[in-house]
């Protein structure tokens, strides 16, 4: 049973390395990766059932006991979080062959796309720091070969720069790792988290944490480490811009909330302050960001900036509710982060332009993606039923009970600029004058593209007006975040 | 002599992030390659070093007692080669990114064509 | 109830359907009916007897958010307010709008309105109350935005929309807080523990959130200034959201929360001082508007400013008067809103200095529009409405009810002479509006349009709701005792058995009445002279100005901060990045007293490594030093050579022999990519980039290193990797520890690892063999 832990690493790993056999023929690596695609979110979603009605799946690698081979622990987090990467992943995949070119279908995009999510789920699943990190490359390595594919002169200037900085931060990490180790002498996350509330957290312990934080906060663009995201994320093409707004920043996001409430939980009022501080700069410059530009693509990724800074308030405040608040964020955010790539590449396809200053009146010609592009600005902005709003609110009651009214006031004020940035786009893109297409021949096309998305807008409509059928689910893991020893128990079980 | 190790791993890591300062894409690669040895020397330190009679190489050999810490040895391995394949990308990258731009300034790759 | 909350939402999803057939049947029609079911449904209600009715509904009761109706004599009025006059003006747009407008979209912003704004006056769930808050605005941005091809339609339903918007996120910053003082979502029960918020230390904040939520909303000055951009929308409209129902749902909110607020004096400053501000502020600025629909918007942030002052005073006479006033406010100006529709629907023209002497052209209209703007002047008649709301407001100023001291002693002395300065403006627009436009000579041949009578559906609307004036004006009591009194009994708590009279006798307030018709008479008839005057001050105090200049400043100044700091420049960021870094870290570092360093567990010094050592300092610093890009690599590769040979020393073999190998090819392919790039230069960099990079490089080592060494003095535990030397030949078959590790005890790392070097192949396959294009970026 437990086996089926590694399911979603193993069957994106095997499909991208059997599209990379196929890679020259178009059509059928374009199918068969679909069909995958699909099939694999199957599978994971009947895994993530079974989680839930079962409890956390283990699987001890190679049968080595923990903590000394690599743990896979399924638990419900990591399969609510593997599973929405599935959902996203399904969506680009169905988008892709409407937006890539033929060259770059056939330079092995299919099989970087299945390697990322190989590196993402793996990521979310392991139980081990040393394993982390080496999804962790394995995740980047595939968004090295994906921003680079299709070699534009802007492209590889700006993955020049995402590479270099990522590298960095890697190197930064294996050797924390290794400080890590030299004190709690393992890299099982269990066994550090049993050892490190043994001595407390004393000593060096805490600034090896805030390293740790560092390290995942470049990957999660928290404030002040985020200035390499924008501009590499809206170089490559949009699909690919799509699955970086969607699942990267989140995968930092989820190793800060992961190491910070099982590992360096013991020095709450230093550590989680600092939180709360970045996280209100995060929002504000984010947001200020958002509002600096005319690019519609930059708009939308300096906006993947403050709903950082929301989900790392929630661990800042670090109460049952605030992580629930986080976690019901975060996966609000990996899905509409999607839908708007995914709608601002047709737009962009559509007008011609990704200068707002140049569009206009385009509702008249483009309806459907003039009003999903809306319902993504609300859903985006917090604005109630919808989903950005159940996350949003319980940030907020969990920041007021603990009276931090300062971040609450920040969220609350960035909740507006989001609004101005997204509605700018609206009214000066889609509402005005009708005119003259400059591509009228794009019209089908466009069109075409905006199913992926509106599919997984719908779903992200749902998780708001339906969220009674998400959030008991999304309490219970703040409630099995907040109690590490579950999580310690179930791993290191004798 | 942990100590010296430590100290010159993070000399290492000065040097690569001086380096890595520079607007010269040669001078910054070789700034990476810098900071992956000072890493790599990390993670040796962090096992304890041993030489001498203190312990020997973690190959199980008849009748000796201490080996030295071998898991921080695996771990370098796998750093090694993940390093190696991010610098052959970085370097073929720079080289793309260098002729398609006509600089390898970095100062002048900066784009700011994004208003 | 629920069902008729979601009847315009449902009707809303087949409105594509309908509007199909617009050309056969316009939309409107269908349209109408829905608020048509929803009077009669609640009209029921209505009766002497009344008893406050609750239902509960259940949708995501663990967030709290469950949808609790609750129905007490306010909501009824609203409910009614919003049903009946949106069947007016429902019927109304049938009329004004043509088939060939987007009929579809128009009505389906209307009827989301509806249901959203019948949401937020039911709702007792404070969460389900600020979901349906939030979509009156949106359904408002899109409704002024209706006409976008217009830039004045566009920036005035972005206005509306951030102040709106603005307001409600402040609304939700009270409601969440005040849900958790008090553990519940239901308004009833904060009410009901009213104690916990009021005595709360964070109690003016809650206050001062809960009023921006309903100021914004309400119009209140200072911001009042979305109200007459709003005025873009379709008239329609205007009628209906922008001053009979919508623009109250802050004074909604505010007498919602009366029984638990008004015993609260930073309450009655407050909310008397901004209501009476507004009174003055708008009638002023009404006087000097021309365009007949901005006159309305002005007038009526003046009339809103009224209400919510009656609701600041708290006294039982206010909230009488202001609960009939928003009845009386909602007849006289939706009809007023209809007859200015008419009026540009059959002239063209909106404009006051065009118009003039319609009266014999739109006799029926002129009609209305008497009865309507002297009832909104509160000229003394017994049949107007406005008159009887305007005198119980002259009489609740002279009976506040504080201890007089400090500012409220002020507050209350000035009330009465603020109300009447306030009323003069407002009989003078009044007089104004009807006989600008009605009466004095008439130039047709100025008009767009020849003017003639609309026709007379048009005209229903507007006389069902003069009826209604005139109605309420002759006999209060028809609507007083099964209705008003209900409505004002929730928001003050007590027993209302209130008789409006005509004439009470030569009282107080029947003087300031005079006064005001005696003023306002004598300023209407010099208006002349005060031109210049109108015309100057706003400009001074203009909010506007500051909304523009905000609005503005935001969109430049991000540009400016982000541009400052985003620059794109690599060596820029990395300086940020590790600066950030260095800094936080070290500080931890200091306040953990996170350093340490133990001597006892160390290796001995040995010779061999301490000169391998030496070397690779040197040659690490060479490739600083160094500007031939040979030597640099080569020297690079001392230093990779060097670390193998440390590997060879502390019992590494593997790693010596990985490390050579690796080395190797990495010099060989550096050389191979560096040969065709420029030669190195000298840095040319400035003094100071130099210093900053090198405290950077130097500080990040030197912090490094000191990690290291408080890491290495702190091994508490012992390493899991005894088990690997005591398993790794029962277990794992093999002798090489190092190797048993990556291919058995951690495989799924070396999987991996093969992984990222054959990804790291394709992207480099795919890189020199795609040609990618220099153009497109």
């Amino acid at each position: 049973m437990s086996n089926l832990a590694v399911l979603p690493i193993i069957l994106p790993l095997l499909a991208g390395i059997l599209v990379a056999f196929i890679h020259k023929k178009k059509t059928m690596v374009r199918i068969t990766s679909q069909i995958i695609a699909v099939v694999n979110l199957i599978v994971i979603g009947w895994i993530f059932i079974q989680v839930r009605q079962n409890g956390s799946l283990v699987l001890e690698t190679g049968d080595w006991a923990a903590p000394y081979g690599i743990i896979i622990v399924g638990d419900l987090l990591a399969m609510t979080l593997v599973l929405t990467t599935n959902i996203v992943a399904v969506a680009s995949v169905f988008f892709a062959p409407k937006s890539l070119s033929e060259q770059q279908e056939t330079y092995y995009f299919y099989s970087f796309f299945f390697m990322l999510i190989a590196g993402v789920s793996g990521a979310f699943l392991t139980g081990d720091m040393f394993n982390l990190f080496v999804f962790f490359e394995v995740l980047l390595m595939a968004s090295y070969g994906l921003i680079v594919l299709g070699n534009g002169k802007a492209q590889l200037r700006e993955s020049l720069k995402y590479v270099l900085i990522n590298l960095f931060s890697s190197m930064l990490f294996v050797t924390t790792i290794a400080f890590l180790y030299s004190i709690v002498g393992t890299v099982n996350m269990a066994q550090i988290a049993e050892r490190v509330k043994e001595v407390e957290q004393q000593g060096i312990l805490t600034t090896i944490g805030i390293l740790f934080f560092f390290v995942f906060a470049t990957k999660a663009a928290v404030f002040p480490l985020y200035y390499w995201l924008p501009r590499p994320y809206i170089s490559p093409n949009p699909v690919v811009s799509a699955l970086f707004g969607a699942l990267l920043t989140k995968v930092g996001i989820y190793s800060i909330l992961r190491t910070f409430t099982l590992i360096f939980n013991q020095e709450v009022e230093m550590t989680h302050t600092l939180f709360i501080y970045l996280a209100a700069f995060t929002m504000l410059f984010g947001v200020i960001g958002a509002l600096s530009t005319n690019n519609v693509k930059l708009v939308i990724a300096y906006n993947i900036i403050p709903a950082v800074g929301f989900m790392l308030m929630g661990i800042g405040i670090f109460t049952e509710v605030s992580i629930s608040g986080t976690i019901y964020y975060l996966v609000h955010d990996m899905i509409i982060k999607g839908v708007l790539f995914l709608l601002i590449g047709a737009i962009v396809y559509a007008a011609g332009t990704s200068d707002l200053r140049k569009m206009g009146g385009l509702i008249h010609h483009y309806p459907v993606l003039g009003w999903l592009f809306f319902l993504a600005t609300l859903v985006l902005a917090g604005i109630p039923p919808f989903s950005g709003f159940i996350g949003k609110l319980q940030l907020l009651r969990g920041g007021l009970a603990e009276e931090e009214i300062m971040i609450v006031i920040v969220a609350l004020i960035s909740s507006l600029l989001i609004l101005f940035s997204m509605i700018r786009i609206f009214i000066r893109g889609f509402w005005g004058e009708e005119r003259e297409l400059e591509h009228p021949e794009r019209k089908s096309k466009a069109a075409r593209m905006v199913w992926p998305a509106a599919g997984l807008l719908a779903l992200s409509i749902l998780l708001g007006v339906g969220a009674e059928w998400f959030y008991p689910s999304i309490e219970s893991i703040a409630e099995y975040l907040m109690d590490p020893e579950i999580y310690i128990d179930s791993v290191l079980k004798e | 002599m942990e100590f010296i190790m430590a100290i010159l791993a993070g000399i290492l890591f000065t040097t690569g992030i001086y380096n890595l300062l520079q607007k010269q894409m040669l001078r910054i690669i070789i700034g990476t390659g810098l900071i992956s040895h000072g890493a790599h020397l990390f993670i040796l330190t962090m096992g304890e070093l041993k030489t001498g009679e203190r312990g020997a190489p973690p190959i199980l050999t008849e009748g000796v007692e201490s080996y030295t810490d071998p898991l921080p040895q695996a771990l370098i391995l796998t750093s090694i080669v993940i390093s190696f394949g991010v610098t052959s990308l970085l370097l073929v990258l720079a080289y793309r990114a260098s002729k398609i731009n006509g600089t390898d300034n970095m100062e002048q790759l900066r784009g700011n064509d994004y208003e | 109830m629920l069902v008729a909350v979601l009847l315009p939402f449902i009707l809303a999803l087949f409105i594509p359907l309908l509007s199909k057939w617009k050309n056969k049947l316009h939309t409107g029609y269908f349209v109408t009916i829905v608020p048509v079911i929803i009077f009669i449904y609640f009209i029921r209600f209505i009766g002497a007897g009344f008893e406050p009715v609750t239902r509960e509904y259940s949708w995501i009761p663990s967030l709290d958010m469950n949808i609790v109706f609750y129905l007490d004599g306010l909501s009824l009025l609203f409910v009614l307010l919003i049903s009946g006059i949106g069947a007016l003006v429902a019927f109304y747009s049938i009329f004004y709008l043509h088939k060939s407008e987007q009929l579809g979209n128009f009505y389906v912003y209307f009827l989301l309105f509806m249901g959203s704004m019948l949401g937020v006056v039911l709702s007792d769930n404070v969460f389900v109350l600020y979901s349906f808050w939030e979509f009156t605005s949106l359904s408002s941005f899109l409704l002024i935005g209706f006409w976008n091809h217009k830039k004045a339609s566009r920036y005035g339903a972005l206005k509306s929309m951030l102040i709106t918007v603005f307001g409600g996120l402040s609304l939700l910053g009270a409601l969440v807080f005040m849900s958790n003082l008090t553990n519940t979502a239901s308004i009833q029960g904060m009410i009901d523990q009213q104690q916990l918020i009021l005595n709360h230390e964070y109690f003016p904040l809650i206050l001062c959130l809960l009023l921006l939520g309903a100021f914004t909303k309400s119009a209140q000055f200072p911001f009042h200034i979305w109200l007459p951009d709003a005025m873009e929308a379709p008239t329609p409209v205007s009628a209906y959201l922008h001053s009979a129902t919508m623009v109250k749902a802050g004074i909604y909110l505010v007498a919602r929360y009366s029984p638990m607020l008004s015993s609260n004096d930073w309450f009655f400053i407050i909310v008397s001082t901004f209501g009476i501000i507004t009174l003055c502020w708008g009638s002023y600025m009404a006087v000097r508007q021309t365009d007949l629909k901005g006159i309305l918007a002005f007038s009526t942030i003046s009339q809103l400013g009224m209400i919510m002052s009656m609701l600041g005073f708290g006294t039982k006479m206010a909230v009488f008067a202001a609960v009939f006033h928003i009845l009386n406010h909602a007849t006289f100006k939706g009809s007023l809103f209809m007859v200015a529709g008419i009026v540009d629907h059959e002239t063209g023209s909106r404009d006051i200095r065009k118009l003039g002497g319609l009266m014999t052209y739109l006799p029926i209209t002129a009609t209305l529009a008497v009865l309507a703007s002297f009832s909104m002047a509160g000229v003394p008649l017994p049949f107007l409405n406005g008159f009887y709301s305007k005198e119980l407001f002259f009489d609740a100023s002279l009976h506040l009810k504080v201890t007089p001291e400090g500012f409220k002693e002020l507050l209350q002395m000035a009330m009465p002479y603020l109300a009447v300065f306030g009323s003069i403006f407002t009989f003078v627009y009044s007089m104004y509006f009807f006989f600008g436009t009605f009466r004095g000579k008439a130039n047709i041949e100025e008009l767009p349009k020849k003017p003639h009578e609309a026709p007379f559906g048009m005209l229903v609307s507007p006389i069902i709701l003069v009826l209604g004036v005139i109605v309420i004006g002759l006999f209060p009591h028809l609507i007083n005792e099964p209705f008003i009194a209900h409505a004002a009994h929730a928001v003050k708590g007590v027993e209302f058995e209130k008789h409006i009279k005509f004439w009470h006798g030569i009282t107080p307030p029947l003087i300031m009445s005079l006064t005001v018709v005696v003023f306002g008479t004598i300023l209407v008839l010099t208006r002349k002279i005060w031109q210049p005057v109108y015309r100057f001050i706003p400009g001074v105090l203009s909010m506007n100005k500051f909304y523009d200049g905000t609005v503005d400043r935001v969109e430049r100044y991000s540009g400016k901060i982000t541009n400052g700091y985003m620059n794109g420049s690599l060596g820029r960021y990395v300086r940020l990045i590790l600066a950030a870094i260095l800094v936080t870290t070290f500080a931890f570092m200091a306040v953990t007293g996170g350093f340490t360093i133990d001597t006892s567990n160390l290796a001995d010094l040995s010779l061999p490594g301490i000169s391998v050592a030496v070397m690779m300092v040197i040659a690490a610093v060479g490739t600083i030093i160094t500007n031939n890009r040979i030597t640099a690599i080569l020297i690079l590769g001392v230093v990779g050579y060097g670390l193998s040979m440390l590997f060879v020393l502390f019992r590494a073999p593997d790693l010596a022999l990985t490390q050579l190998i690796i080395e190797t090819v990495t010099v060989a392919l550096f050389l191979l990519v560096f040969y065709h790039l420029p030669k190195l230069r000298k840095k040319e960099e400035s003094a100071s980039t130099r210093v900053l990079n090198i405290v950077i490089s130097v500080g990040f080592g030197a912090m490094m290193t000191m990690i290291a060494i408080s890491a290495h003095s702190s091994k508490w535990f012992d390493s899991i990797a005894g088990y690997f030397i005591e398993k790794s030949h029962s277990l794992g078959g093999g002798d090489n520890v190092v190797n048993v590790i990556l291919v058995d005890f951690r495989g799924l790392d070396t999987l991996f690892e093969i992984v990222v070097l054959g990804i790291a192949a394709m992207a480099i396959f795919g890189m020199i063999r795609l040609r990618g294009n220099k153009e497109e970026d």
